[in-house]
């Protein structure tokens, strides 16, 4: 027994926060596994009893397609993140000179305010009333009020304008820490500025794009904020489900089957994101 | 040469053009904090008004105060845990390893409102903890813990460890080499993940609205209940100069530890 904990001597270090993680996070994982399964009674109580009465009320054609249109935004939202983001700490990398670290911090903080004053600033922005609109009423520009929210538009942009900085960051790092002479190599070996992005550079930051896609990606297909700010409850995404059924309908095991659906899909991703993108994915996440 | 130029001149213009996009509706949101205009929607003069009609509602400064001692509490327990947990996922090769740092990415990883919504369920059928300040404490704890133990771990490698073992073989314990040694030497990757930790907990709306119930008020959830109700939107632009400003706080202080850890 003293030779067995002997060995242990991390126990002290990684106890803790393992032990919380497993009851926090696993158990409540578990338990929301558990309720996805069991009946919903009168008053939002539960009755336990085995049904996959939840699950069935998700295939219908409706909320399958809140959930179609999660993944589609997400994916849509990751693209334009990936095809802004890349090129644009590229430039900062190449050409960023003196400004490098001032760019870097204006694209930081962004990520660091929070996101439902971030979205409240382009409702401001873009509603009816709005400062856009009242400029344009203003100027005699326009007659009538310019309708921007409350559509999918506005719910996608809501998504990059929110998840771009998460993207961006973690294929800086990779860039900049790219090494340099294997670019001048390239060079000498007579590649094309072209040919040495798509066989070089890409092939050697590919960490941090993976990396920027899990952090992108993912939050933005399991977003709520977006579609409830901008997309005024009439553009509904997955985690508008989750609020539906757990804070206003006050239904968990429903709650839970939704629940239970994003993390599984989400796990998938993370898993594939990972085995693609090799351990630099990892490290570069935080 | 000519069309190099004007792609650089392309170039140059896009990036500039992604940054105001990011910032113009910040920069605006803040501005007309000082506009003497009920709905903040134009310039009618320079005023503080609105910054003291929010410092004379007591909710929002119980607000304020609810979110700083939540964020301190969150921040100084997720710290000293995920440090602790970083160092032992460093230092030690065990059986489990590798489960346990993926088990530390989950909570990283899945979305907010599955979190929210699992922990919900938990302090509400499981463990039957009251929705309130312990509830929303544990809840944001249970993120970002995580979250320190990977921003500590990833600046372990940089850390000079040599004093650690010249102190182990001069005979000192390990709670003296802790106190002595390795918390100074890890102080600025410490200070990192709560200059990191600080601002995620207080600006937390998705977490804190599913496990807050009613009454607890923290400054994201005030500011939500007035974009539903307030007859005044601007003063919502006046509390959303606190979140902007502390940021940059925030970025300038990591910027200045990280620069002390490189030199």
């Amino acid at each position: 027994m003293v030779k067995f904990l002997s060995k242990q001597v991390h126990l002290p270090y990684v106890g803790p926060v393992g032990v919380w993680v497993m009851i926090f996070v696993f158990i409540p994982i578990g338990v929301a596994v558990y309720l996805s399964f069991v009946q919903a009674g009168p008053f939002g109580r539960i009755i336990h009893e085995f049904t996959l009465e939840n699950y069935q009320a998700l295939f219908t054609k409706e909320r399958l397609m809140i959930l179609s249109r999660s993944l589609h935004y997400a994916v849509v939202t990751n693209i334009i993140c990936l095809l802004v983001g890349y090129p644009l700490a590229y430039w900062i990398v190449r050409n960023g000179g003196r400004f490098k670290l001032l760019l870097l911090g204006l694209m930081i903080v962004p990520s660091w305010i929070s996101q439902l004053l971030r979205l409240y600033a382009l409702r401001r922005l873009a509603g009816d009333p709005g400062i856009i609109n009242s400029i344009l009423l203003g100027l005699g520009v326009i007659s009538d009020p310019l309708k921007m929210l409350f559509n999918p538009t506005a719910v996608v942009f809501g998504l990059i304008y929110v998840w771009m900085p998460f993207m961006m960051l973690p294929i800086y790092a990779s860039l900049e820490g790219l090494d340099q002479s294997l670019l001048e190599a390239s060079v000498d070996l007579g590649a094309t500025p072209f040919k040495r992005f798509f066989t070089v550079t890409l092939p050697l930051t590919k960490g941090g794009v993976f990396a920027g896609t899990i952090l992108c990606l993912i939050p933005a297909f399991g977003d709520w904020l977006s579609p409830l700010v901008l997309g005024g409850d009439r553009v509904l995404m997955a985690g508008s489900l989750v609020r539906l059924y757990f804070i206003r309908v006050g239904n968990f095991p429903l709650g839970a089957a939704v629940a239970v659906i994003l993390t599984a899909a989400v796990l998938l991703m993370v898993y594939v994101f990972i085995k693609l993108g090799g351990e630099e994915a990892v490290e570069r996440l935080v | 040469m000519k069309s190099g130029k004007i792609a650089d001149i392309i170039q140059r213009l896009g990036v500039i053009l992604v940054y105001i996009v990011l910032w113009m509706p910040l920069i605006i949101l803040v501005v007309m904090s000082f506009s003497n205009n009920a709905i903040g929607l134009r310039w009618q003069g320079f005023t503080l008004q609105w910054y003291v009609q929010v410092l004379n509602t007591s909710k929002a400064m119980e607000a304020l105060k609810n979110s700083l001692f939540i964020s301190a509490v969150a921040t100084v327990v997720s710290t000293i845990g995920g440090t602790l947990g970083a160092y032992g996922l460093y230092k030690y090769k065990f059986r489990g390893r590798g489960a346990l740092r993926m088990s530390v990415l989950l909570p990283i990883t899945i979305p907010y409102v599955v979190t929210a919504a699992t922990l919900l369920i938990f302090f509400t059928q499981v463990v039957r903890i009251p929705l309130g300040y312990i509830s929303i404490i544990i809840a944001h704890i249970t993120f970002s813990a995580p979250l320190a133990v990977f921003i500590v771990l990833g600046r372990m490698a940089r850390v000079d460890w040599t004093l650690e073992e010249a102190s182990a073989d001069l005979g000192a314990d390990k709670l003296t080499t802790w106190r002595k040694i390795i918390a100074p030497v890890l102080l600025p990757a410490i200070m990192i993940s709560a200059a990191l930790i600080f601002p995620w907990s207080f600006n937390d709306f998705t977490i804190t609205y599913f496990v807050a119930g009613v009454g607890t008020m923290t400054l994201p959830i005030y500011i939500f209940s007035l974009m539903q109700y307030s007859m005044t939107p601007v003063v919502i632009n006046a509390i959303s100069s606190i979140f902007v400003i502390l940021p940059i706080i925030g970025l300038l202080l990591v910027t200045f530890l990280q620069r002390k850890q490189t030199a």
